[in-house]
Parts: structure tokens; C-alpha cells; sequence
């Protein structure tokens, strides 16, 4: 029975492919556009001007307080009811974009006051503006201490990406789901399910790692 | 060239300058000193607005820097300022720090610019460096690095905010050698440093700073020979005991 259903498995494999591609395609879009997002109201949270550090610490505060799952179908269930229709694909994206970005823009303000502030001063001094500061100065030194914990947030995003499968997007995780009522061996599925998200989180595991340490010998 | 009118400031309810007039003419090289929290520092910060101030007005150049209409970047490329922690910028090469400002403020073509930072690295006696990045370099090296990336913007003034208290005995010399060939040339400069050596051998005048306000002025022979206000005496006493 065991032989059979690890047969009838591999030829799902196919299936599971699609959903490892939806898997991608889905986080990586989110991945692409949370990182602007983020990076944007990260630089917004470090303004002291129009209120607009509050209003990025209201964000990121609801994205903290509110679990993922209860996002999606904010955004999936009750946008209809003010007459935005979304279908699961562009509606998982837009819900993990402004997830990943609340997360990233706290990573990005946290990178952005870590840069003394005699760095700004002397900009300031020598007649950098504001921009020209940020371009220059502040964000190229900033960055170093954003990127380790960046990349750790792209992992996150992918393997949360799997809730996205409640409002019916075919990713690799709902694949499992289907697959385990033709073939009721859940640990064989769902270890394959595992299997193929690690495959895409390992590398970027070890390349934070790597990170890390870069960024901690060069302070040095 | 630099001017104070009642000039006064506070940090929340802390005065830290009190009724500042003084006048500094082009050309001259003026020292402050005073215990620390004297207000030294942010007297000079204030002339390039780093600080703002409450009450008063500073020109520079006949022009008032505390107003809202006056453009501050083309105000700040005209002031040269060196900071006690050097402030280089650690990401870019030394070369890259000397030209940023020039290039992205003034609009001078790179190639200019980095002809123009070469001939100021040799000038502070570090034209082998161009390359290297801060970190490879000595706290002494740091800040005439510093010095030539404020001369670079060609300035009307210098201002320097304790330059040699973060060296090391043994560079404290380099630093002072530029700053005196500088003085020598005709620079006009206010410089905020317990270095009485170099106050003697260029200042034109030297303040004395205390609670925020300027106690003493006065040229440096008369100065440090007969100190007039009794605060000023008990402070040049402790500081040349210790020499």
C-alpha cells in the first residue's frame, strides 16, 4: 500500500512543481514589492515631520497586532463588501506585500537610526540636502545592517506565504492539502510539502548567516 | 566676516548662550576656550546652523544665517567644519570623501574635483592616501582628511569643533602643523580647542567662555600673561599646571 501511494505520488509530482511555482511566484512578487514598500516607510518612520513617523508606527502596529490569517480575509472577504473584488492571486499578493513591508520597514528605521548621527551632522555641514543625505550618506551605510535581518524576513515571507492557501490560491501548501485526500499518507505529503519549502528557505538561511558575518567582521 | 547680535540660546529651559556679540574680521584666526559645557562648541555650530538659535542674529558674509529665506546650502559650502570625531564618511574612500560635496553641491565635474582633493591631500601631507578608506587610517590621518574635505568646498571660513581631542599625544602635531599653515595663509578661522600653543603662536585673539558667555577677549600674549577676570585665571591655571 505504502509502495502505491508513494507511486501515485510521484506522479503528482508535477502538481506539486505548480504549486512550488506559485509558491515562488506569489512570495516573490510580495518579496519585490514589500522591499519598496518597506523601504520607503522605513525612511518615512525615521522623519519627525507631518506625523508621518506615527502614522508608519500605526501600520507596522497593526500588522504586528493582527494575526496574518485574519489579513488575508480582511482583504479577501470584506473588500468585496465595499466593492473591491479581488481574485486569491493578486489578493495573497497585495495581503503579503503589505506584510512584508510593515516588517521591513522596521528592520529599514531600525538600520537607519543605527548610523551615527555625526554622519547626517557632517553631511548637513557640507551642504548635502535631505535626499542627498539619505542617497549618499545615510542609506549606503545603513544598508550593510539592514541586509542580514532583510534576508531572514524573505524566509519568513515564504513560509507564511503557505496561509495564502485559505482563500483557495493553488500554491505548493494547498497542494498538499488536495493531494493528502487521494493519497491519506499526510506525513508522506506534507514531508514533501516541508521538503520543497526548505529547498527555497535554505539557501537564503545560509546567505543571512553569511551576511551576518560580513557585517560584524567588518565593524570591526 | 562673522558677526553676533545678541545672540542667545537655550535647550529646553537650559541657557547655554547668553547675550553673544562678537565681530571676527576676514583673515582672522580666532581660539575659544572655557570649561567644557561652556557653550563653546555650540557657539560654532550655531554659525553654520547645525544649531539653531533663539533669540539674536549671526551674519556671515553680510549675510543672516537665522532667517528663513536664507539658503543654507550655499551658506554651509561656504563654511568650512571639522569635527572633534573627524565624521568622515566610513563607506567611501578618502578621495570620495573630499569630492562628495563639491560634486553634489557645487556641481564642479568630478574631474576637477578630484584634481582640485588631490592637491589638498598633498597639501595636509597625505597624497599617498587618496585610495584608502578611514578605517585604515590613524585618528591624525582622519582629520586632516577632514580638513582637506572642508577646504575642498573652498570655504570663507573654517570652523573647527575641538580637532585634536580625540588624538592621541602623538598626532595632535600633524593636525596642529596644517592648521597653522592655514592661519598663516590668511584663513579666516574660529577654532574651539585648549591647545595654548597654538592659540599663542597664531591666534589673533583668544575667548574665554564660561556658563555661556564670552568672560574674556583678548590678544594672546595679553591673554595668557594677565588673564583680567578671576574665572579666567582659576582656568588657565588648571590648564597650565597640568603642561
Amino acid at each position: 500500500m505504502y509502495a502505491f501511494y508513494f507511486k501515485s505520488l510521484i506522479h503528482s509530482l508535477p502538481l506539486f512543481f505548480k504549486g512550488l511555482w506559485i509558491t515562488i511566484l506569489v512570495s516573490g512578487i510580495s518579496l519585490v514589492a514589500g522591499t519598496v514598500l518597506g523601504i520607503i516607510c522605513g525612511i518615512f518612520r525615521t522623519v519627525k515631520r507631518w506625523g508621518l513617523s506615527r502614522i508608519m508606527g500605526a501600520y507596522a502596529d497593526y500588522m504586528r497586532g493582527v494575526p496574518f490569517l485574519v489579513h488575508i480575509f480582511i482583504i479577501y472577504f470584506i473588500l468585496p463588501e465595499v466593492g473591491i473584488q479581488l481574485e486569491p492571486f493578486p489578493a495573497a499578493a497585495i495581503a503579503l506585500t503589505i506584510y512584508a513591508g510593515a516588517y521591513i520597514s522596521e528592520i529599514v528605521a531600525a538600520g537607519i537610526l543605527s548610523v551615527p548621527r555625526g554622519q547626517r551632522e557632517a553631511a548637513t555641514a557640507y551642504g548635502l540636502n535631505a535626499f542627498q543625505q539619505m542617497r549618499h550618506i545615510v542609506f549606503p551605510q545603513a544598508f550593510k545592517v539592514i541586509l542580514p535581518p532583510l534576508v531572514g524576513e524573505y524566509v519568513l515571507l515564504i513560509k507564511d506565504s503557505s496561509i495564502v492557501s485559505v482563500i483557495g490560491l493553488t500554491d505548493v501548501t494547498r497542494v498538499g492539502w488536495l493531494t493528502v485526500q487521494r493519497i491519506p499518507e499526510g506525513i508522506m505529503v506534507f514531508g514533501l510539502v516541508g521538503i520543497l519549502y526548505f529547498v527555497i528557505c535554505y539557501p537564503l538561511i545560509h546567505l543571512s548567516h553569511i551576511l551576518e558575518k560580513k557585517v560584524s567582521y567588518d565593524a570591526q | 566676516m562673522i558677526r553676533f547680535n545678541d545672540v542667545n540660546k537655550w535647550f529646553g529651559a537650559n541657557h547655554v548662550l547668553k547675550d553673544i556679540n562678537l565681530h571676527i574680521q576676514p583673515g582672522e584666526a580666532v581660539v575659544i576656550c572655557g570649561p567644557s559645557g561652556s557653550g563653546k562648541s555650540t557657539l560654532i555650530r550655531c554659525i553654520n546652523q547645525l544649531e539653531p538659535i533663539q533669540k539674536g542674529e549671526i551674519f556671515v558674509d553680510n549675510i543672516q544665517v537665522n532667517k528663513r529665506a536664507t539658503n543654507l546650502t550655499r551658506l554651509r559650502s561656504q563654511i568650512g567644519f571639522v569635527f572633534q570625531q573627524f565624521n568622515l564618511y566610513p563607506h567611501l574612500s578618502v578621495l570620495e570623501n573630499v569630492v562628495l560635496s563639491p560634486i553634489k553641491v557645487k556641481k564642479i565635474a568630478r574631474r576637477e574635483a578630484e584634481e582640485n582633493a588631490r592637491e589638498l591631500l598633498e597639501r595636509v601631507g597625505i597624497p599617498d592616501k587618496a585610495d584608502d578608506y578611514p578605517s585604515q587610517l590613524s585618528g591624525g590621518q582622519c582629520q586632516r582628511v577632514a580638513i582637506a574635505r572642508g577646504l575642498a568646498m573652498n570655504p570663507k571660513v573654517m570652523l573647527f569643533d575641538e580637532p585634536t581631542s580625540a588624538l592621541d599625544p602623538e598626532m595632535i602635531k600633524e593636525v596642529l602643523d596644517v592648521m597653522v599653515e592655514l592661519a598663516v595663509e590668511g584663513m579666516t578661522m574660529i577654532v574651539v580647542t585648549h591647545e595654548m600653543g597654538f592659540a599663542r603662536e597664531v591666534a589673533h585673539r583668544v575667548f574665554f567662555m564660561d556658563e555661556g558667555q564670552i568672560v574674556e577677549s583678548n590678544a594672546p600674549d595679553a591673554f595668557f600673561d594677565h588673564p583680567a577676570h578671576e574665572r579666567t585665571k582659576a582656568f588657565l591655571s588648571k590648564i597650565i599646571t597640568h603642561n
